[in-house]
């Protein structure tokens, strides 16, 4: 081929690839609504919050921005509002060593934050980030292996039969609260259950494992 | 001077240089605030933002400086407008500084990032393109002046090298590619995936096709090969960077919530992104080996190590995270930075300083020069790298094995297992600052000092081939 051949082929293949990208972009915008919740104009303000105080500076969200802070995709899963909300306006009151500024998030910021986050987590990251695959049963898990709640629920298969499957318990139930009155006193909310109550576990035991629990989604 | 209008060349270049020592003097900064965060004046943040933007701006300063000087070479002409281009110099720095200070004011007073006319003052605070949108206008304009007054010329003089239309091609593709990032969208979602679209389809799109332009043209400038047979490999070489590189952008469309085929375009069309970049380097050793060089040794090596690194850094460092299967384990660790460093240095910072030493004495109106400073610099710039993208490679990959396949906590990670990495980062940062700041003394004395030994026994050797 002479020099004017390659250089049509270079030409022509590259706006080819490049309307093969438009296509697929419109596609890909077709479907993504119902990957995700609604855009209410709180999302949009909290949205809009998170540029201005530049996050993404220190933080990921959906894995890309800096990796000085941890990632922001799942973050309300993970940690409840209330701490959230306090986290942002103040870190060095949650935590003293804290690494993240004071960077004079008000109130109301704060709430229009955790509404954006929330919304984030909803998004359908096709499974990312993916379970720790290699986790040895976090501590949560200990709790529940230490009071052998395994001897009648099951787990992904292994346990007892005694009382449900609780593999996917998250998504029936996924407030702490519930799950905290369940274990002081499983027929406040469970009339007449048949689970005994976990009274005793400490502080910490219960906090520990009401966390594993609204893990299992 | 052959041309006045090197003139306009020279003055970007030496912003560059500028702003490239500000760059890393930054990330030195960044990579202290990992051990104590309260170090310095303003936050992680500020630093990494100024850090990069100095970058992406420096190598743009670097881009136009390199096509103002072979623009008017390819052409046999003056540019079409001198003061057109003098003007599109001083706007460029004026606004380049006025973001800068918009940055460290906010870096200063986190509040002063105010909403003005439904934008952001100071930063729009979205990676990479966190000028705000005043600038954007700016940017997009001092643009659009280059690109005329550089068709123009090209227009004037009849004169269409494959060369220079490549390169001018890439910079059409480069200003239009800035576009989808001037606009705001309500849904994260959609505001990541057009975000990609300026930050990949630049780096592995148009700025690749002008870095096969300008390797085809400093070959071509070094040695004697025939300008046809160079241009065929390049057209090859843009061919199938585009080719992949395209819909290569697939890799960063896994996990922002687009849908799943992503995963199988990304992941086929990525894993053939290192094929051009391989045929670079074999383009480069080849035509280094077969045909005669000139005098400029330290401009041949630099041109060659550029190949060679670009090939290391975008190509092995990119592919060994870009499949589906490795990525969802990698995604978003220090493995990335490893990978965004030498990939930036090997395809764009080599290639501005190569473009440096090849286009500098010539417009200075000598033909030889001192080497023996930009062969050190260039050691200790590329040990220095090397060692960086060592030791953040290593804090990736305990990254990726402790939070992410064990669960530990982030922070817990970062601060507890990897902080021997921040610390030999630090330690190479400054030897590799020491290396740039030999490039910036070496830069503005190039053809202005006695020719040592080294290049006069180079050149008497040449006379005798
Ligand atoms: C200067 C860097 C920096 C900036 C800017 C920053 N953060 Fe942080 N952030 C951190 C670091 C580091 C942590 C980890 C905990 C710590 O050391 O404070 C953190 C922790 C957090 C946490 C708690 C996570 C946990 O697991 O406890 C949340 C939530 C958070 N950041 C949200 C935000 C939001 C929202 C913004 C923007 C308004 C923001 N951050 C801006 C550095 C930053
Ligand atoms: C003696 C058998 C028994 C033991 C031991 C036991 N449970 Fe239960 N559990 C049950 C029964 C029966 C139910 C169904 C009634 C109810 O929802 O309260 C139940 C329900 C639950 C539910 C609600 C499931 C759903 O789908 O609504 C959770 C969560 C739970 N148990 C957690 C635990 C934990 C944690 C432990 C250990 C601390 C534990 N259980 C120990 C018998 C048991
Ligand atoms: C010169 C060319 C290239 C440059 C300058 C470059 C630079 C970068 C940078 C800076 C990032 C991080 C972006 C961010 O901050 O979020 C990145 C991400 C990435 N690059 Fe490249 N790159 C180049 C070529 C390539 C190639 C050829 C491949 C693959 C073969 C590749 C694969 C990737 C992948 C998979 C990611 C995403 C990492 C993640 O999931 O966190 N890159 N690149
Ligand atoms: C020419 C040389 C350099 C280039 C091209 C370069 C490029 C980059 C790029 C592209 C990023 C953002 C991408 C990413 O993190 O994925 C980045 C971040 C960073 N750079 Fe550099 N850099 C250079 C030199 C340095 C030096 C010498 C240091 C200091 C040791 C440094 C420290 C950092 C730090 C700490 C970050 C933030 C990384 C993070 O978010 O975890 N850089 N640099
Ligand atoms: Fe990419």
């Amino acid at each position: 081929m002479g020099n004017k051949g390659v250089r049509n082929m270079f030409v022509f293949g590259s706006l080819l690839c490049f309307v093969a990208l438009v296509v697929m972009t419109f596609d890909t915008f077709a479907q993504l609504d119902s990957r995700s919740t609604k855009i209410t104009a709180d999302v949009d303000k909290g949205k809009q919050v998170w540029h201005k105080y530049d996050c993404i500076g220190c933080h990921t969200i959906f894995g890309n921005g800096s990796y000085f802070a941890p990632d922001m995709t799942k973050i309300t899963d993970k940690l409840p509002k209330s701490y959230l909300k306090k986290y942002l306006v103040n870190p060095r009151k949650v935590n003293a060593s804290a690494a993240m500024p004071v960077l004079g998030i008000t109130d109301d910021e704060a709430e229009k934050l955790f509404v954006f986050l929330e919304w984030i987590s909803k998004v359908d990251t096709n499974g990312w980030p993916p379970k720790p695959i290699m986790s040895k049963g976090s501590s949560s898990a200990a709790v529940y292996e230490k009071y052998s709640c395994s001897s009648c629920h099951l787990i992904n298969g292994i346990g007892g039969t005694s009382g449900p499957d609780i593999t996917h318990v998250a998504s029936r139930h996924p407030e702490a609260e519930w799950h905290r009155k369940h274990l002081d006193n499983p027929s406040s909310v469970v009339p007449d259950s048949a689970m005994p109550p976990y009274a005793q576990l400490t502080e910490d035991e219960k906090k520990q494992l009401i966390e594993f629990l609204v893990s299992l989604k | 001077m052959k041309y006045k209008s090197h003139k306009i060349a020279l003055n970007f270049f030496t912003f560059a240089v500028l702003l490239f020592l500000v760059q890393v003097i930054v990330g030195v900064v960044a990579a202290i605030q990992f051990l104590k965060p309260d170090f310095f004046v303003f936050a992680f943040n500020i630093s990494r933002t100024l850090h990069i933007n100095a970058l992406v701006v420096w190598l743009l300063c670097g881009l136009m400086g390199a096509t103002y000087y072979v623009v008017p070479e390819e052409s046999e002409c003056e540019l079409w407008s001198i003061p057109l281009a003098q003007f599109q110099f001083w706007a460029t720095v004026v606004a380049v500084l006025g973001v800068v200070v918009g940055y460290i004011v906010m870096g200063l007073f986190p509040q002063s990032n105010i909403m003005i006319f439904g934008t952001l003052l100071l930063n729009e605070g979205r990676e990479y393109i966190e000028a705000p949108r005043w600038a954007d206008f700016l940017i997009a304009i001092s643009a659009v002046l280059f690109l005329i007054n550089n068709a123009m010329t090209m227009f004037k003089s009849k004169k269409w090298t494959g060369i220079q239309g490549t390169l001018l091609g890439g910079m059409l593709f480069l200003t239009l590619m800035y576009l989808p990032g001037m606009f705001y969208s309500s849904s994260m979602v959609k505001d990541q995936y057009w975000w990609w679209w300026v930050v990949h389809l630049w780096v592995e799109g148009a700025w690749e096709v002008i870095a096969g332009a300008l390797l085809a043209f400093m070959l071509m400038k070094l040695t004697n090969a025939p300008r046809q047979a160079l241009e065929k490999w390049m057209y090859i070489e843009v061919a199938l960077v585009l080719f992949t590189g395209i819909l290569g952008i697939g890799h960063h469309y896994y996990w922002i919530g687009t849908p799943s085929y992503w995963l199988w375009v990304g992941g086929i069309f990525s894993s053939l992104e290192p094929i051009p970049l391989l045929v670079m380097v074999w383009d480069a050793l080849r035509i280094t080996k077969d045909t005669r060089v000139n005098t400029n040794k330290l401009g041949l090596f630099l041109a060659t190590a550029h190949a060679i690194f670009n090939f290391l850094g975008a190509g092995l460092w990119g592919v060994i995270h870009t499949l589906p299967s490795v990525n969802k384990w990698t995604h978003g660790t220090q493995i990335t930075t490893a990978h965004g460093h030498l990939a930036f240095y090997g395809a764009y910072v080599l290639l501005i300083i190569a473009m440096v030493y090849i286009s500098v004495p010539s417009m200075r109106g000598v033909k030889d020069y001192n080497m023996s400073r930009g062969y050190r610099s260039f050691w200790w710039q590329t040990v220095s790298m090397v060692m960086i993208v060592f030791t953040i490679t290593g804090a990736g990959m305990v990254q990726t094995y402790m939070e992410r396949l064990l669960g530990i906590d982030y922070v817990a990670v970062k601060n507890d297992f990897n902080s021997w990495f921040w610390i030999w980062r630090i330690i190479f940062g400054v030897t590799y600052l020491i290396g740039v700041l030999m490039f910036v003394v070496d830069y503005f004395k190039i053809g202005k000092e006695p020719v040592t030994v080294n290049a006069a026994a180079a050149a008497i050797s040449e006379s005798k081939a």
